[in-house]
């Protein structure tokens, strides 16, 4: 478990014709990479180039084969003015910042825990992968009923000890994103545990052992060994969390539906029912092309940090 | 030192209970009668039946969903095998001119959010009359497994020692049978545990799946989603669906287990 450095192609052939085989080799390369940027240009390229190029119009979906009136890039100064794309991104950044800072901080406590483990850290690394694999809306179902402020597991749990029961939560507007934010931290903190886990699996044991010759405590080793050792696993987190947080839509989806009022709207929710609900495709397009490029523009950043220390 | 050590079994075991009691909550009441779901207080003594699983299969037709999720998980993880694991052994071990900008484009496209892709991708499907086909949601699950098959193979074959397939090419195998008859046979696990987290991405995925299939399409998540929206919840028959909708990924996410999250960092942590 570490993070390699990748190693060179094999682009010195051996023994004879060492030039001719090398052009049959990029030749064999072009053949076999080919396949796939095709598939990827048709599938992912070219919808998005037809977004790019409808979300000039004005059109309902209704009217798909109507002529559509060019509107420029109307589409796009309505998103500086819509109130509502303003209300759904201050949540999705709330979602995004509340969900990941919360899942670092219990995930670096659990991962140096299960670190800390001698015996059982196998038996415990397959439990603790379980929530990542369930579907998102499964986990939406779990967490309806945990919640239910009747019949849940919670209310059932609290009344039992005397604590405040029978809250609503998906159903108040004040506590309806906190429980969305509360259900990705139960699916996705094993992915933090799990990744800083595998990068404190390859710091180097001499490096634990200067530190405790010195008189280091355990904080001070989390603090100045563990800590430092695992920044590019925590980009890593950074980069994939960020980007999955931003485009959250199943669990919202299945629990609010946005709501209640406009409490827990996303950006993908917003765009999702622009186009299906509302049937304005143009505007659809046109959201559809901001999120893309908000999401480009912040992945870029991430991934030069991260080739920047070679970890990806 | 033993403060640490009993603390660290404390926090490890408090986040497995965490982790664990919503998926046992959900397995319990699948196995409840209503009265036994519908009280005050949590009740843990009642008599286990199976009605909830017969009523979801029976009158509910759960079994469509779980077949339209296999074909269009096979179905996108075939594609993506077939035209992804070339591609990775070119761009792990060939000497094409920019390699490292294709592989950045293709990391990329796992950056675009399926909901940028969807709005198109309906528009498109619907003119070309493929809406609610299978076809319809295999091509859309491969814009995101093809991008993990192509970077987790990558990784698995820059893993192989290069003197196998050397020798593979002085015995006049070709490029091509290096890759084909060395490379492919040596990746077997992490071909197995690429196909599986393909198989498990496509069996989880909702929005595509939402938008693009139609009546006689419709996957697992859209089953068990249909249960939620409304007034009042089954939930002994929706437990019941999560169940079986959790069966097969957990089958399939222990298998892969040493993979998973190699696979959902693209390659980048070695597990």
């Amino acid at each position: 478990m570490e993070t390699l450095t990748r190693p060179g192609p094999v682009d010195t052939p051996v023994r004879a014709g060492p030039r001719r085989r090398g052009r049959q080799g990029r030749r064999l390369g072009y053949g076999m990479l080919t396949p796939s940027l095709v598939v990827l240009a048709v599938l992912i390229i070219l919808p998005l180039a037809y977004s790019l190029v409808l979300s000039l119009f004005s059109w309902k979906l209704t009217d798909l084969n109507l002529p559509k009136p060019f509107v420029g890039v109307d589409n796009y100064t309505r998103i500086l003015h819509d109130p509502t794309v303003g209300r759904a991104l201050v949540n999705t950044v709330i979602y995004v910042v509340g969900a990941i800072s919360v899942e670092l901080v219990l995930g670096f406590v659990v991962a140096a825990a299960l670190f800390e483990m001698t015996k059982g850290r196998k038996l415990a690394n397959a439990l603790i992968l379980l929530p990542m694999i369930i579907a998102p809306v499964v986990t939406a179902l779990l967490w309806r009923y945990l919640l239910d402020p009747q019949f849940g597991l919670v209310t059932q749990l609290s009344s039992a000890v005397g604590l405040p029961s029978g809250i609503g939560w998906f159903g108040s507007s004040g506590l309806a994103l906190p429980a969305l934010i509360a259900v990705d931290v139960w699916q996705w903190t094993p992915f933090v545990v799990l990744v800083m886990h595998a990068g404190m699996l390859s710091i180097s044991e001499e490096q634990f052992e200067a530190a405790r010759v010195d008189g280091a405590g355990q904080l001070r080793i989390l603090r100045s060994i563990v800590l430092p050792a695992i920044v590019p696993q925590i980009l890593l987190i950074l980069l994939f969390r960020t980007m999955d947080t931003y485009r959250i839509f199943d669990t919202v989806f299945v629990l609010t539906k946005g709501g209640p009022g406009l409490s827990t709207e996303t950006i993908g929710l917003y765009t999702y029912r622009t186009g299906f609900s509302y049937f304005d495709m143009g505007y659809a397009m046109a959201l559809s092309v901001f999120i893309l490029l908000t999401v480009l523009v912040v992945s870029a950043f991430y991934i030069r940090l991260l080739r920047r220390r070679e970890a990806l | 030192m033993k403060r640490w050590t009993v603390a660290s079994y404390t926090i490890v075991v408090v986040f497995l209970l965490g982790v664990l009691v919503p998926i046992a909550a959900v397995v319990v009441n699948s196995l409840k009668v209503p009265a036994d779901i519908f009280t005050p207080t949590l009740k843990l003594a009642f008599t286990p039946t199976l009605s909830n699983y017969a009523k979801v299969l029976g009158d509910l037709h759960f079994q469509s969903f779980l077949t339209n999720s296999t074909l269009v998980a096979l179905g996108s993880t075939a594609l993506s095998l077939a035209v992804g694991v070339p591609a990775a052994y070119a761009l792990a071990r060939l000497p094409i001119r920019g390699r490292e900008f294709w592989a950045g484009g293709i990391l990329f496209t796992r950056m675009v959010p399926a909901v940028a892709l969807v709005v198109p991708m309906y528009v498109i499907f619907q003119r070309a009359s493929l809406l609610g086909t299978y076809f319809a949601l295999i091509a859309a699950h491969t814009t995101f497994n093809l991008p993990i098959v192509i970077w987790m193979m990558r990784s698995f074959f820059e893993e192989l020692p290069p003197d196998l397939e050397e020798a593979a090419l002085v015995d006049g195998s070709g490029r091509f049978g290096a890759f084909w008859r060395v490379a492919v046979p040596l990746t077997a696990p992490g071909l197995a545990a690429t196909a599986v987290l393909c198989l498990l991405f496509s069996w989880n995925e909702f929005l595509f799946a939402l938008v693009l299939s139609g009546r006689d399409t419709q996957t697992v998540p859209i089953g068990v989603a249909s249960f939620i929206g409304t007034v009042s919840v089954d939930w002994g028959g929706s437990s019941a669906a999560a169940v079986l909708a959790l069966i097969p990924v957990f089958v399939l996410g222990l298998a892969a287990q040493r993979f998973l999250v190699r696979g959902l960092t693209f390659g980048a942590v070695k597990g």
